[in-house]
């Protein structure tokens, strides 16, 4: 399998610093939810479901201080070619449960919502790829949707090397045989709020990959910002009719 | 988690102020690591005990004949047990795996599993049937900041420390004879490369929000963090490297975000530190290794060697 052939295609038809399609909505559970976002990064799928400021049922989950977050990531059964039972206790899902967590306590104005717990929960439908990189943009467009302050987008986006080449925007296949670097960036800064990398990469191309994954990532910002803009429009049109 | 274990407000204002004058508390540089001291046991193999300031650990491996798994049946088994109780610090409990628990666990599993530090398939005795399963257990035993760094390097200098017994294997394939360690010198692991963690700590003496935009980076930086130090960080980051200036494992959980100018920049400059400590286990082995020698009389026994 050749994946990433001389006259410079990866396996799935792209070049090396194309992203994969990436569609994005929000509001998409009004009714059951204050913020709701669904996002599709090529075919990773996740639906992103937040509750909340609330009241905390829990006395122990209030802070006086800030608000506290919580993410339940659950991801289905279905979500890969082999049908598998997945346990939310595994290390890797508390791993990426409480990176997520972490990380979002920081770019969302706790500070604002006092006693107060937000929800996240997170659905994945559908992994091929960038399964961190589509939690953490499903969750920022789903808490722009529940109107929680933010001090900016927080856009996540993989990248991987390959020989000597960056590659953009992994998708499945590509991750598991090469190493991946996932970085989530604060809006169009260059500031990393999130950052992982599993494997195996030579300190001097660090830079290369990293600079390929922050212009995905702002790249990513724009179409999230544009749907943003499209879903606020419709909703002041109604507003003004 | 019982409350007199935090920190207090005079406490922490005086540690930043110190800090933006370019003092730590114990007199260290910003990028300098304490001093590890380190016990090998003389007796057992895979036994080792390290002091890195006031975090004490102690590390233990083991050895034990297994069946592989069924999809990679030329690969031995290899686990890394992380054991933190409150005796190490009343701020961890007992009961249930916290997460900061199995969140230094898992990276210091990514760091030496994942990367394939240890060689799995020169632990295959019988493909299929019979493999070696070797176990690192880790006990914290003292906590004063920075379980992940320590943690690691106790993990890669027990895993040098090691010798499990030799074996050979009679009736065509058919069973193994363990010998004990006394009849013949028992053998030591493959270890293909030695990551190494260091974590870095920030902290923001400026404003939150332009920092968070990155309108200004006056971020300070503080390599192995001790207790005081990492309950007022807000932000911290793992560098996983090895000697072959390979990257392993990058790892930032939450936190203030950091730029990526900084991001090379604490990377390039880990390499310096990154290779003292391979170093100093190779030394501190070779060392160990020699006395053993020694002791034994080993080279009474060597005769046909210098032929």
């Amino acid at each position: 399998m050749e994946l990433y052939s001389p006259e410079g295609l990866r396996i799935d038809g792209r070049r090396w610093n194309e992203i994969r399609n990436f569609e994005c909505r929000i509001n998409t559970h009004p009714n059951s939810s204050d913020g709701s976002s669904y996002i599709e990064q090529g075919n990773t799928k996740v639906i992103c479901v937040v509750q909340g400021p609330m009241e905390p049922a829990l006395r122990s989950q209030a802070n006086s201080n800030e608000a506290t977050l919580e993410v339940n990531l659950s991801v289905a059964n279905f979500s890969t070619t082999e049908r598998k039972k997945r346990s939310k206790s595994e290390k890797r899902m508390v791993q990426l449960k409480t990176t997520l967590e972490r990380t979002f306590q920081q770019s969302v104005m706790c500070n604002l919502y006092p006693r107060t717990l937000i929800r996240i929960d997170l659905h994945v439908l559908s992994q091929d790829g960038g399964m961190l990189a589509a939690c953490t943009n499903a969750m920022t467009l789903a808490l722009i949707d529940a109107g929680v302050s933010m001090y900016d987008y927080v856009a996540a986006m993989t990248a991987g090397l390959h020989d000597q080449t960056p590659l953009l925007d992994m998708n499945g296949l590509e991750e598991n045989d090469m190493s991946t670097l996932t970085i989530g960036v604060i809006g169009k800064s260059e500031k990393l709020s999130l950052l992982m990398l599993e494997d195996k990469i030579p300190l001097d191309r660090l830079e290369s990959v990293l600079a390929i994954a922050i212009a995905g990532s702002h790249k990513i910002r724009d179409l999230m910002d544009s749907e943003v803009r499209r879903h606020g429009n419709i909703r002041s049109s109604k507003l003004a009719s | 988690m019982s409350r007199n274990t935090e920190i207090s407000t005079n406490e922490r204002t005086y540690f930043i102020e110190a800090l933006k004058c370019g003092l730590r508390l114990d007199s260290r540089r910003f990028d300098e690591i304490r001093e590890p001291q380190i016990s090998l046991s003389k007796t057992e193999f895979g036994y080792v005990e390290l002091d890195w300031g006031l975090t004490k650990l102690a590390v233990r491996v083991s050895a034990q004949i297994g069946k592989p798994y069924e999809d990679r049946p030329f690969e031995g088994l290899f686990q890394i047990n992380c054991e933190i109780s409150s005796m190490a610090w009343a701020h961890f409990d007992n009961s249930k795996n916290s997460n900061e628990e199995i969140l230094i666990a898992r990276i210091i599993e990514k760091a030496i599993r994942r990367s394939n530090s240890l060689d799995l398939e020169a632990l295959c005795i019988i493909a299929g049937e019979k493999v070696w399963n070797i176990t690192v257990d880790l006990n914290f035993l003292n906590f004063d900041g920075n379980f992940v760094d320590v943690g690691c390097f106790g993990a890669m200098l027990a895993l040098h420390h090691f010798k499990k017994p030799d074996i050979s294997i009679v009736n065509g394939g058919e069973d193994i004879i363990v010998h004990d360690i006394d009849e013949r010198q028992p053998v030591p692991l493959s270890i293909l490369h030695v990551p190494i963690c260091l974590t870095y700590s920030f902290y923001n003496p400026g404003n939150k929000e332009s920092n968070l935009k990155g309108e200004d980076d006056d971020e300070i930086y503080l390599l192995d963090a001790n207790l005081i130090e990492e309950q007022v960080r807000e932000g911290s980051i793992v560098v996983t490297l090895n000697k072959n200036r390979e990257l392993i494992q990058l790892s930032k959980n939450g936190g203030i975000p950091i730029s990526a100018n900084v991001l090379l920049d604490l990377s390039f400059k880990s390499m310096k530190i990154v290779d003292e400590l391979t170093e100093l286990i190779k030394k501190v082995i070779s060392k160990h290794e020699k006395e053993r020698y020694e002791e034994l009389n080993l080279k009474m026994l060597e005769v046909g060697a210098d032929r």
